[in-house]
């Protein structure tokens, strides 16, 4: 919010207000969702104060605030245990947020490296530039970030719901909202019996959410707005890791790859220094990849052989595959965010921010579920249980910055997924470098004739560069 | 009807893996489930126990071992109990069978053991015929199928190349089933969420009535042993001086042929010679 006018700022609040949760049905494109057969839970199903659907950041963070406030939370999670299926390794950006729940978290969680490091590279297909920032600021407590394997990371921060009072049940997927009247009143779990009752239903259940939609929240997404993520944890020697990326101890470091890896597809790579692996992996915009029929795993591969990536991962031993959507499209796939009797956070809301240089969904999901489970607690204290109650959501988000972070970056996903950023600037980043540094006996030129004669060569207009410079400061700047 | 169920906690196949240098298992990323032939035992149990039956789940383990019993509560057994000591061994079938024996003989005995004939991780199939001795009943493995006529059981047995073999065994006895003869039903809700909240009761050596010398059976010697290497085949290339159909007939066949045969004629040590000159060009002699 710091970069915004007052009166900006305001105008951004009304906008919230316009786009979720304040007309019934409506979502923020407009399209009025089908109205579903709805049923109604069976007599004599269990009730809770709070029911969680998954048990990811989102569903841990929400569970946790709702049972610290002593209110009787099930926490629901389809997998054999909480992180089974999420995708494994990651770069936690959210430790500050993380500590104002449970204070030294990072004394008792599974973390890999505290990230030190953190590299913007572009690239085409033989060269790299890139922008390497260090410092020893976020060695201290409590750190800007992390790396976590997910599996490890997603279950410990459920038992520390389930140590605050929750009720986890594992292997339990839910497959319906139940209503009475226009008021979320529990949900249907795929067994038999499966019926639950609950004043609150908090929906966390990931990207491309099942429950947001079923409860016609949510619209159906184009594919356009969603990036496919694959992603590969590689098993290599600790003491390799420090060398290879000139680590000291237990520091770590985040790369961000924009350019040539994924070809002509939209989208970008990343690498992560864990303890004695690397996380590393190629998101691609799923319309693109269906365009030019590229198959994520290509991407995976051809990433791993870019000059400057296979000297990093050379020798790793592949321990774990796997593949995952991302909500891209940031503000404009917002749901409606509640109803009467229902709160949707995390991923499922589509609260992941994904622009170039940041690829964060784990901060916001335990932002905005701690903001669930704030709401939830409140709606309870008065016993009120309606949209109207519920509202207070919203407000919640708001004070956390996290509908703010998203409405100022809202230009953020359409530049970067844009051809000229996806390829062409780092091609001219790349080449202009190189006349830089060539030394072949002829003149030596200064910069600006360089840039001049480097955009002359990739046949592009001036006043293209001007608009997605213009562009490129609406998303980022200012 | 009282059945006892008998369920060992074993690593998820999926999750194992070994090193090809060490062949040491990754023990850090092993997942537990519950044997394959011990929730079909467990499932079939349920089926002849009935809604009034009684079915008790035992497992020998540490507390993570309340895995497997909460499965078999959630799918319906009445109760469960761990058994537990920290003097197991780690590959222990005489000490476990032990363990067992001398809880189902406290109390109330049940009609019917039943258990997996052999468990998906070390498998030596010992458990039910060690058990069935310290209990002093009679026992069948590889049961494939089980009728019960008072205290009578028919049971159908697995024999070699295919074979069946039809018992009768009166009760109390210990029924050994295969895997994958029955398949472990899919729990209610309600039956999850009661199996999430039970106690799982935990017998240490004390309250069955034995002491840590109890466990040492000097008979037990257990052996590793480690097989040679196969012999290393070479990879075969056709044989270059015939003609092109004939190596892709080779190749196709992967050099296969069929068996065939000489018939030598002549004097015996001509015939010897021959022989011999076979046997030196393929490698024998
Ligand atoms: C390849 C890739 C790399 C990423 N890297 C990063 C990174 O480095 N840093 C970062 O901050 N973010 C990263 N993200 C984004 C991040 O993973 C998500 O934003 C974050 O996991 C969202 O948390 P969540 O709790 O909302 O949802 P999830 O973590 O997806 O959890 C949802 C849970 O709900 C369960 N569930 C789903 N449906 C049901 C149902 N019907 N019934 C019961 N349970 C259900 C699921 O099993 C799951 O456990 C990455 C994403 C991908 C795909």
């Amino acid at each position: 919010m710091a970069f915004l006018s007052k009166e900006a700022s305001l105008a951004l609040v009304q906008r919230v207000h316009r786009l979720i949760g304040i007309k019934n049905g409506s979502t923020p494109h407009g399209a009025p969702q089908p109205r579903r057969q709805r049923s109604a839970p069976r007599p004599g199903a269990e009730h809770f104060d709070v029911i969680v659907v998954g048990a990811g950041p989102a569903g841990s963070a929400a569970a946790l605030v709702a049972a610290r406030a002593g209110l009787k939370v099930l926490l629901l999670e389809r997998g054999e245990y909480p992180g089974s299926k999420n995708v494994s390794g990651a770069a936690f950006y959210g430790s500050a947020i993380l500590n104002e729940l449970i204070p030294n978290w990072w004394e008792q969680a599974p973390v890999e490296r505290y990230l030190t490091r953190r590299v913007l590279a572009f690239m085409t297909a033989e060269t790299s530039v890139a922008i390497d920032f260090r410092t020893t600021r976020f060695a201290e407590p409590p750190y800007n970030g992390f790396s976590i394997l997910r599996p490890k990371f997603d279950r410990w921060f459920a038992d520390q719901a389930v140590a605050a009072g929750a009720f986890l049940l594992n292997a339990a997927v839910v497959d319906e909202v139940l209503w009475e009247d226009d008021q979320v009143v529990g949900v249907r779990v795929r067994r038999d019996e499966g019926d639950l009752r609950a004043d609150v239903v908090i929906a966390c259940d990931g990207a491309n959410s099942f429950l947001a939609k079923n409860a016609g929240l949510q619209r159906e997404f184009h594919a356009h707005e969603m990036s496919l993520g694959v992603k590969e944890v590689l098993e290599l020697d600790e003491g390799a890791i420090r060398e290879r990326f000139h680590l000291h101890d237990n520091d770590g470091l985040a790369i961000e790859y924009i350019g040539a890896i994924t070809e002509e597809v939209s989208g970008g790579g990343f690498l992560y220094t864990n303890r004695d692996s690397l996380s590393l992996g190629v998101i691609g915009q799923i319309s693109s990849l269906a365009e030019h029929r590229r198959r994520p795993y290509e991407l995976l591969e051809t990433f791993k052989r870019h000059p400057s990536v296979a000297p990093l991962v050379r020798g790793g031993r592949v321990r774990e595959y796997s593949a995952h959507v991302i909500p891209e499209a940031g503000w404009n796939m917002l749901p409606k965010l509640y109803t009467g009797g229902m709160l949707v956070a995390g991923d499922a809301a589509a609260l992941c921010f994904v622009a170039g240089l940041y690829l964060e969904g784990i901060n916001y999901a335990i932002q905005s579920g701690m903001a669930a489970g704030e709401a939830a607690v409140a709606a309870h204290q008065e016993r009120d249980f309606s949209a109207r109650s519920l509202a207070r959501y919203v407000e919640r988000l708001r004070a956390r910055h996290v509908l703010t972070d998203f409405a100022s970056y809202r230009h953020a996903p359409g530049l970067v997924n844009s051809p000229r950023l996806q390829n062409l600037y780092p091609e001219l980043i790349a080449a202009g470098a190189e006349q830089v540094f060539r030394v072949n006996g002829g003149p030596k030129r200064k910069l600006l004739p360089i840039a001049l004669d480097t955009l002359r060569r990739a046949n592009i207009s001036p006043v293209h560069v001007l608009q997605d410079a213009w562009q490129a400061g609406r998303s980022f700047g200012w | 009807m009282r059945i006892a169920v008998c369920l060992k906690q074993v690593p998820d196949p999926a999750t194992v893996e070994v090193d090809p240098l060490t062949a040491a298992l990754d023990t850090r990323r092993l997942l537990y489930i519950a044997s394959p032939a011990d929730t079909a035992a467990l499932e079939v149990a349920l089926q002849l126990a009935g809604a009034e039956g009684h079915v008790s789940a035992l497992c020998v383990g540490p507390p993570a071992a309340d895995a497997v019993l909460r499965l078999a509560l959630a799918a319906g057994a009445t109760e469960a109990r761990r058994l537990w000591t920290p003097f197991l061994p780690l590959q222990a079938p005489a000490q476990t069978a032990l363990l067992l024996a001398a809880w189902l003989q406290r109390g109330e005995a049940p009609d019917l053991v039943l258990c997996g004939t052999r468990s998906s991780d070390q498998g030596s199939g010992q458990l039910p015929a060690l058990l069935a001795e310290f209990l002093e009943w009679p026992v069948v493995c590889d049961v494939t199928q089980i009728t019960l006529e008072g205290d009578l059981a028919r049971v159908q047995r697995r024999l070699d190349r295919g074979a069946r073999e039809e018992l009768e065994v009166r009760l109390p006895a210990v029924l050994a089933v295969e895997a994958g003869i029955a398949r472990l039903r899919h729990a209610s809700l309600t039956g999850l969420m009661r199996a999430e909240r039970a106690a799982i009761p935990v017998s240490e050596l004390d309250d069955l009535g034995l002491e840590p010398a109890d466990l040492a059976f000097p008979a037990a010697t257990t052996r590793m042993v480690t097989p040679p290497r196969p012999r290393t085949r070479p990879i075969f290339t056709p044989d270059s001086t015939r003609p092109a159909h004939e190596r892709i007939t080779q190749i196709i066949t992967a050099g296969v042929t069929r068996k065939s045969g000489k018939v030598l004629e002549g004097p015996p040590d001509q015939m010897a010679e021959v022989v011999v000159e076979f046997l030196r060009e393929r490698g024998f002699v």
